[in-house]
This record gives structure tokens, sequence and C-alpha cells, in this order.
């Protein structure tokens, strides 16, 4: 059976590898190449070993960048997943209408990024100036509290609908002997659903922590950077670094952000597998 | 949900029935709440420009400025706002049929040969998935360049690269769980792997395959980055890219036809959620649990 | 199976599309202006038609003309012609930009100072001129009791903008000037085009073209004509921030107010408000002689031709460029429908621009006064501007002073000037 499969390999695996090594390897190796590179044009590079690296934190845009993705991620993180699993909690007591409300609380996920923005940036903006209040292009603060804003409305609906199933998930007989026992239904929350849901919280933690700390799109659309690049964040930063600011060492720099940035992102995605492994031993 | 009820049924009681209602309340006054900026952009999309002020933003149209569908007509004429979702609809399509069976042929062999080359391959999918794309952003847009794959009819190709990461890794999640018992019988029945793969191994793995073509569509449908830096802009522009275009010239925003183009393009979105509702956020669960 | 045959008939579609795209010479221009987007499309279309070659226009988002540059000009299509904005930003290009010196483009600048030169080779040549001011509503005007005649200096101007602010529910309006909008939809109407006054002034006073360390000579004036747009506005200064370009835009086509600064780009905004109803006053600032100062005028965009494109191309590009400046349709499109002053000798009579805010420089230019010159060019980077901008935003919002705004454009322009010499 193997060998038979194994034959076949042109079929079942190389289209597979020949497009991933186009879209993925080739260029992912070839960025890091260049990280260590000074270049305009790909043809003319010149090594200039860690110099990009040591600029990248010198770079202050880059170093403000980080720090407001950092708030930024934190907070979303703990807003969108504490709302999204009271969210939850309350339509898994069986009221009315709890389709309808599911159905839209999850709705603005399947909007894309660039359309979010700018719906919100209409929106925002028409309540700042009602209120006489500075824009969000404006004030750097207001640009980061409309992006969480935001993200909460994108994201909590899918988050919420995982936490459901999380619940749905909790077997009846535990609830039955909490509720034989006497436990008020806030026990039951704490001593029962919560550690009983802990492998969802696991997964929308981070799930919530990746998209935050990824976001690009909506950064882009709602407030663009704005004002002076204050409420940029890193992916934005990255973009703006290689396409935005002319000069010919700032291609390199960029990638080496990009460098510096992956290794973030493999950071959390360690620490996630590492937290979810733990999990897994403990069950 | 109904179950739930069971275990509180002794205990129900007139405090429970008005937390249950005030619940109601809260929940209803929510969702309005969650579907009010898209009402917003709606009632905006059918006033005249000067009425789209920031003051202006959250009034009614009346009868001095509402201008019908001339934001629409003016917003699809003008920016050739139909192309966009032509492309937008092609590059979604191939590209979605293209992962998911690219992805669930490569997942089957990656299971069933156990090789090296397998394992890395099977190691390289799940280490992609955790790559942001700004990593790859300007070498992929250089080498699609090179490679040609810049039209919206096999832009895929690049989506299957760099989307293959979450599908094979999720159909191979799946896959570990099937047992071997069928296809061995089918082999012994004189089948050659590719009629094992699309008879026996597909239909298995169709609930898998509806939640990562949901996913993916998803991504392909909504991106912005990929598409801006690899396409031929001379000639094509996707949904998003067409959006960001109305910002004209000195900052300023012709608000009435974007406005007009989001609804567009969130209407189609909205209904095709409605229908599919059930499959959609099942393939969210699903993929989410194992992504 | 079926599958695996259409997939398959797809990839091979696919690869012979993309090889489908032919070698000939053809031009690809990248344009900054959306406004002039259909025009040049139409312009392109034309040109193709007459000559069978291919020429493709692609209008820039706003604000993105620089990032859309970057990435297109390292594909291996790549734009054989684009722009730049003045000697700031042909640092930048420098190496993309093919040497001109020599072809007919060059000769039929009106004026040499709308070459751009890097030493002695012609990098970009200026394709349009422009004239910014203060546009008034002369019919509210005169429904107030004045008229532009009125207005000569920054005292007139004030005594006139103090009393329509007065009596502004009599007349109907919001305020004498429109809000500012000093988000990034209209910000550089102030951080750039009003910030040239004090820096033309300074210059002229010392007989400089650029320098390294602005002394802010005629700051108090920029605070005079600052206060003023404030403080006579359609909204609270503090309120200023929460406006945009697009409010400024409607309170001035709604007549909700007489003064609305801004340039001959902006034509196409308020012409409803008809040609007759419609003018531009000079920016003044309270400066000893100034009854006597013109419109700004000047020039931010530049062709230029990409030297690293194919030399067919680059012959091409050239080609189109002339046939555009010398061809009646190239002149007709450029001077009519596009409304632009072109500063080609080309462009005489008939093809002279049908803008009437451009009427009104020329007009202005006749009676004998002195055009301002463009000196935001030599603006050290755009993080200046910015931090001007900020400390405008902050000084009318309250809360910041004027010192603020003195300090981000003296030190911040030494700052700016130093990193990037």
């Amino acid at each position: 059976m193997e060998n038979a499969i194994k034959k076949y390999w042109p079929v079942f695996l190389l289209p597979t590898l020949a497009a991933f090594i186009i879209g993925f390897i080739w260029p992912f190796i070839w960025g890091i190449y260049l990280s260590f590179h000074k270049f305009t044009t790909i043809s003319k590079t010149t090594f200039v070993g860690l110099s990009n690296y040591v600029k990248v934190f010198q770079d202050a845009t880059f170093v403000n960048a980080f720090w407001f993705t950092a708030k930024f991620t934190i907070v979303s993180t703990i807003i969108i997943n504490v709302i999204a699993f009271v969210l939850a909690l309350a339509l898994t007591r069986g009221l009315k209408g709890t389709n309808v409300f599911r159905t839209v609380f999850f709705l603005p996920n399947l909007i894309g990024g660039i359309v979010l923005g700018y719906i919100w940036q209409i929106l925002l903006n028409g309540i700042l100036t009602n209120m006489g209040l500075p824009l969000l292009a404006l004030n750097a603060n207001y640009g980061f509290w409309g992006l969480i804003i935001l993200m909460c409305w994108q994201q909590i609906g899918y988050m919420m609908i995982i936490y459901i199933a999380g619940l749905q998930n909790v077997p009846g007989d535990l609830l039955e002997a909490a509720s034989i026992d006497g436990a008020t239904s806030f026990q039951t929350l704490i001593k029962v659903k919560l550690p009983m849901v802990m492998p969802s919280i696991t997964i929308c933690s981070f799930l919530t922590l990746t998209n935050s700390f990824k976001l690009f799109d909506q950064n882009l659309a709602l407030t663009g950077g704005e004002p002076a690049k204050a409420s940029q964040m890193l992916a934005l930063n990255i973009y703006d670094t290689f396409y935005a600011r002319s000069g010919a060492q700032w291609k390199g720099i960029g990638q080496a952000k990009a460098v510096v940035f992956f290794l973030l992102v493999i950071t959390i995605a360690l620490v996630q597998l590492y937290f979810t492994r733990r999990k897994e031993v403990q069950q | 949900m109904a179950k739930a009820k069971v275990y509180h049924d002794g205990a129900v009681s007139g405090a429970r029935r008005v937390v249950d209602a005030c619940l109601s309340i809260l929940l209803t006054v929510l969702s309005l709440v969650w579907i009010y900026p898209v009402v917003l952009i709606l009632q905006n999309s059918l006033k005249a420009e000067t009425a789209i002020s920031t003051t202006a933003v959250f009034e009614l149209p009346t009868a001095e400025s509402f201008v019908g569908l001339h934001n629409y007509i003016y917003g699809v004429t003008q920016m050739n706002f139909l192309a966009s979702f032509g492309y937008s609809l092609v590059i979604t399509i191939t590209s979605v049929i293209l992962i998911i069976l690219c992805c669930s042929m490569c997942a089957w062999y990656i299971t069933r040969v156990n090789s090296t080359v397998s394992k890395l391959m099977y190691l390289l999918c799940a280490f992609s998935m955790v790559v942001p794309f700004q990593m790859v952003m300007f070498t992929l847009s250089k080498t699609a360049d090179t490679l040609s794959l810049n039209s919206p009819f096999n832009i895929c190709i690049i989506y299957l690269g760099f989307g293959a990461g979450l599908a094979v890794f999720m159909f191979t999640g799946f896959m570990k769980s099937v047992p071997l018992a069928i296809e061995e019988a089918a082999m012994i029945d004189g089948c050659n792997p590719l009629q094992i793969f699309f008879k026996i191994v597909f239909p298995i793995l169709k609930p898998t395959a509806i939640s990562t073509a949901i996913l993916e569509t998803m991504w392909v449908w909504n991106d912005y980055l990929l598409p801006t830096l690899v396409l031929d802009i001379k000639k094509y522009r996707t949904i998003p890219m067409a959006i960001q275009y109305f910002r004209g010239s000195y900052g300023r925003v012709e608000m009435g036809p974007m406005m007009a183009c989001i609804m567009i393009t969130v209407i189609p979105i909205i209904v095709m959620y409605l229908l599919c509702q059930k499959y959609i956020i099942e393939g969210v669960v699903a993929g989410a649990v194992k992504g | 199976m079926k599958k695996i045959i259409a997939l398959a008939l797809a990839l091979v579609l696919c690869v012979a599309l993309a090889s489908a795209a032919c070698a000939d010479a053809s031009v690809y221009y990248l344009n900054f202006k959306p406004e002039q987007d259909a025009q040049w499309q139409e312009l392109a279309k034309l040109y193709t038609e007459k000559t069978g070659v291919p020429v493709t226009v692609v209008t820039a988002a706003s604000g993105e003309y620089e990032t859309t540059l970057m990435s297109e000009i390292e594909k291996s299509d790549a734009p054989t012609l684009f722009q730049v904005n003045g000697p700031v930003g042909l640092a930048n290009w420098t190496d993309y930009c093919y040497d001109l010196s020599g072809t007919d483009l060059v000769k039929h600048l009106t004026s040499d100072a709308f070459a751009l030169k890097d030493g002695d080779v012609v990098k970009g040549v200026a394709y349009v001129v422009e004239t910014y001011g203060i546009i008034a509503n002369t019919k509210l005007l005169e429904k107030a009791g004045y008229t532009v005649a009125d207005i000569t200096n920054f005292e007139t101007l004030k005594k006139v903008a103090d009393d329509i602010q007065a009596r502004k529910a009599e007349l109907g309006l919001d305020g004498a000037f429109t809000s500012a909008g000093m988000d990034g939809s209209s910000d550089w109407r102030f951080k750039t085009h009003l910030a040239n006054m004090p820096i033309y002034y300074e210059y002229q006073a010392d007989g400089i073209g650029t320098t390294g360390a602005i002394k802010g000579t005629y700051l108090d004036n920029y605070k005079k004509i600052w206060d003023l747009y404030i403080t006579d506005a359609t909204c609270e200064p503090a309120l200023l921030a929460s406006k945009t370009g697009n409010d400024a835009v409607a309170e001035f086509v709604g007549e909700k107010a007489v003064f609305y600064q801004n340039g001959t780009w902006a034509w196409n905004d308020v012409k409803d408000l008809g040609a007759e109803n419609l003018t531009m006053l000079p920016i003044y600032i309270g400066v000893e002689g100034e009854e006597n100062q013109g419109l700004c005028t000047g020039t931010e965009n530049y062709w230029c031709v990409n030297g690293e494109a194919d030399q067919e191309d680059i012959d091409a590009t050239i080609a189109f460029l002339e046939w555009v400046i010398t061809s009646d349709e190239g002149r007709k499109s450029m001077s009519q429908d596009m409304g632009f002053v072109v500063p080609f000798d080309t462009f005489t009579g008939e093809y002279a621009s049908t803008n009437p805010l451009v009427a009104v420089d020329a007009a202005l230019t006749a009676e004998g006064k002195i055009p301002v010159s463009w000196n935001f060019p030599t603006m050290p980077s755009e993080e200046w501007k910015n931090g001007v901008g900020s400390a405008l935003t902050a000084y009318a919002a309250g809360t910041g002073d004027w010192n603020g705004v003195v300090t981000a454009f003296v030190d911040g322009w030494k700052t700016e000037y130093d990193l990037t010499h």
C-alpha cells in the first residue's frame, strides 16, 4: 500500500510541494538572506552583516510600534475573551432567540479588514465630531481605542462560538451533580464550567493574541498609523519601512524588522504549544 | 441547549425568569448595536455627497439629501467595481478549489507514506502557519513577478503555496483518525491510489474539506496586502484594493460611492452567511480547535 | 478524475495567458493625480489607437503614491513614467531618472525653472503649474456688503472677516472661514501651503532660496493668519480637530462660509457655486507692502522617465509625452479637460487653461501683483510638516501654546535638515 502511493508522488505531493516552495520556502529563505544586506533592487545587494538589525532597534518608530502593538494585544485579548465568554454563558441558557443573537454577533467576522476599517472610521469619526473631540487620525489614544472597539466587533462573535462549543461539551451529569450538591450557579461556573472549558480558553486567548499581534488591514484602513505614526502597529511599520521610506538602507532594515517580527510571533506560538501540551498531559 | 434547562427545572424560579428576561433585553439591545455600523453605511450610501459630512453622518436621508441609487451606479461605473467583484470571485474560487484538492492529496500522501520527505513537509507546513506575511512580503512579490504569477487566473498558485500550511495541517489532523482497513481492501480489489483517493478517501474527508474551504474562502476573499503586492495592478483590482482606491486626491474621499461599494461588498457576504450559517459556524469551530 | 483534468486544463490556460504578454515597446504611466485619472485613460486609449503603442495609466490611491511606486518599480513590468514632487523627492529617485536633457520636452519648457535638475542633468520636467490662495464666494461677500476690492491686505481681510463672523446669524452663515480639516485629508493646506508664507518672506528678506536653519522671522505673521482662520471659522477653535477636509468643502459648497483656502486643483469640488460667484484672494499675513502680493504659484509635479526600463520603452514614453504636449488632442485634454496650466510653450491661445481660478491668477499677475513662489519643496522632510501640523492642531485646541509651533517650526527644521544631510 505505502509503496503504491509512494509511486504516485508526482500527483499527490508534487503540486503542493512546488507551490509551497514558490509561495513560502524560497521567499522565506531569501528573506532571511536579504535581512543581512543593503539593497534597493535585488540585483544590487551588499552584505552588511548585522548592521540592519542594529538599526532596527535604533529606529524609534519601530520601538514605538512594538509598545503600541504589545499594549493593544494585551488589552484586546482580555476584553474580547471576557466579553465573548460572558456572551457564550448567556447564550447557553436556552433563551429565546439564541440563534438570532448568535447569528448577529458572528456576522462581522466575515467582513474583511479593509472594509471593517472604513466602516468604523466613518462611525467613530462621526461620534467624535459630534462630541467635539479630535478625529481618530489626530489623537493616538482615540486611534488605540478605536482599534480595540473594531477588533471587539470583529472577533467577539468568533470567540463566542468557540466558547459555546466548549460549554456545550461540559457533561450534563457534572452539572447535575453540582446542582444536587446545592452549588449556586456562580459556584458551578467557577468550579465546574471554567475548568472544563480551559482548552477553549487557551485556544481563544492565543487566537486573539496572534490576530491582534499580526493586525494589518484594520490598522491601515482605520488610522493608517496617524498621527505621525503614533498608532502604527508592527506589521504596518514593516510595510511602511519597505514601501514608504525612500533610501537605499530602508529595504534591508525592513526585512530585518520582518525577521524580528517573525521571531516574536514564533515565540508566542511556542508558548502556546507549551500550554496546550501541558493541558493534554494533565488530562 | 434544551438539555441545560432540564437540570435547573426543579429550580426554575421567578428569579431566574427575571434574569432571563433582563438578559434577553440586554442581548437584543447589544444585537442592535452590533448591526448598527452596517445600517449606518447603508443609510449614508443613499445620501448626497454634501450630506455625509462627519457631523451629519448620523442623520437619516431626507427628501432633500436622498439620492436613491446614484452612489451605487456612480461607484460601480466609475471604479469599475463589477470587474473587481469578478476578479475577487475568480481568485477566491480557483484558489480554494486548488487548495482543497492539492492539500488533501498531499495530506493523504504524508499520512500514508512514512518517509523523511513526509515528515519534513508536515513540519514545514505547521511552521508556515505561524510565519507572518510581512516576513515574505517583499521576496514573495518578487518571486511571483519573476514567474508571472500576477493575474487573477494564476495567482491561485501563490495562494496554494502560502495557504498550504493550514490546509495540510487540518487534513492530516483528520486523516490520522481514518482507519486504513477500507483503503487496503480497495487496494486488494485492484484500485490504484488515485481511484482510492477519489472514491474512498475524499468522501470521508468531506466535513474537513468544507471547514477548510470556509476558512480559506474567508482569508482569500478579504485579503488585501498579498494581491496588492502581487497582482498586476495595471489590469486588476480586487474588492479590498478597489475600496482602498476610493481615497481620492489630496486625501479627499468620495464618501457616497465608497459606502455604496462597501454595501455591495457586504450584502453578498451577509446573504451567503445566512444561507450556509450552519457550515460556516461549524467550520470555524473545527478550524479553531485544530489550528 | 474529471476534476484533475479540469484543473490541468486550467493550469495550462494560466501558463498560456501569462506567456502571452508581448514584449513590444509600451508605456506605463503611474499617475499621481486621481482627479485627472479619467482624462489620462482616454488620452492613453487615443494614442494607442493612433500609433499602436500600448499605453497603460494607473493612478495610485491618495497618500499611497510612494508605496505604489516603490512596489511597482521592483516589478519586471515597471512604470516607465512616474513623478516626483521636487528636489527632495528627486533625491530618492534620482538613480531611476532617465536623462531628459536635449529632448523636445525640455526644449518646449517655457522657463528653465521648470526643469528639475540633478547637477546639470535634467531629470524631470514640470507638467502643471498650480496656484492657491483664499477661494472666496463673492456672492456672499456682496451680500455682507463688501467687494473683493475691499480686501487688499491683512488688516482689511481681518476687518471683513471679523464683521462677517459677527453678523453670521443675520447672513445665514456658520462663519467666515471653513473649518480646518487637520487630519490627513487636508492638513497640507496649513502645515505645507500656509507655512509657505512665512518661509517665502524669510527667503525674500534674506535673499536665499533654501536654508538649513530657518529663523522664523515671520512666525508672528503666521500666528496672525492662523488665529484669524480659527477664530472666524464655522466652529469653535477647539472643535477644529474634529473636522475633516470633506467637512470644509461641504461648508463652502453649502454656502455656510465665505472663505476657503485651497488651490486651482479644487475647482471641481467648488464649481457648483458658479464661476461668476467665485474668486481667489492672496493670502495676506500682515507683511509690509503685501498690497502688491499675488497668489501662490508654483509646481510640485514633475514627470520622470524610468531609466532602468528597456531603451525602446524609454523612447516610446518620451514619444508619448511629446505627442501629449504637441498634438491637438493632447493639448486639449491637458488644458481644457484636466484644467491644467501647462508650462510648455505649445500651450498658447485656445490651449490656455479654462479653469476660472487660473484666470484670476492671470488677471492678478497682469495687474502687476507679484506671485508668491512655492518654497515647500525645500521643507526638510515629511516629519517636519507633521510636527508643525500637530503643533498647529494643539494650539487651536488649546492643549498647546504658540511656542510649540515655533519650536516645531524652527528647531524641528534644523533637526530634520541635519538628519537628511
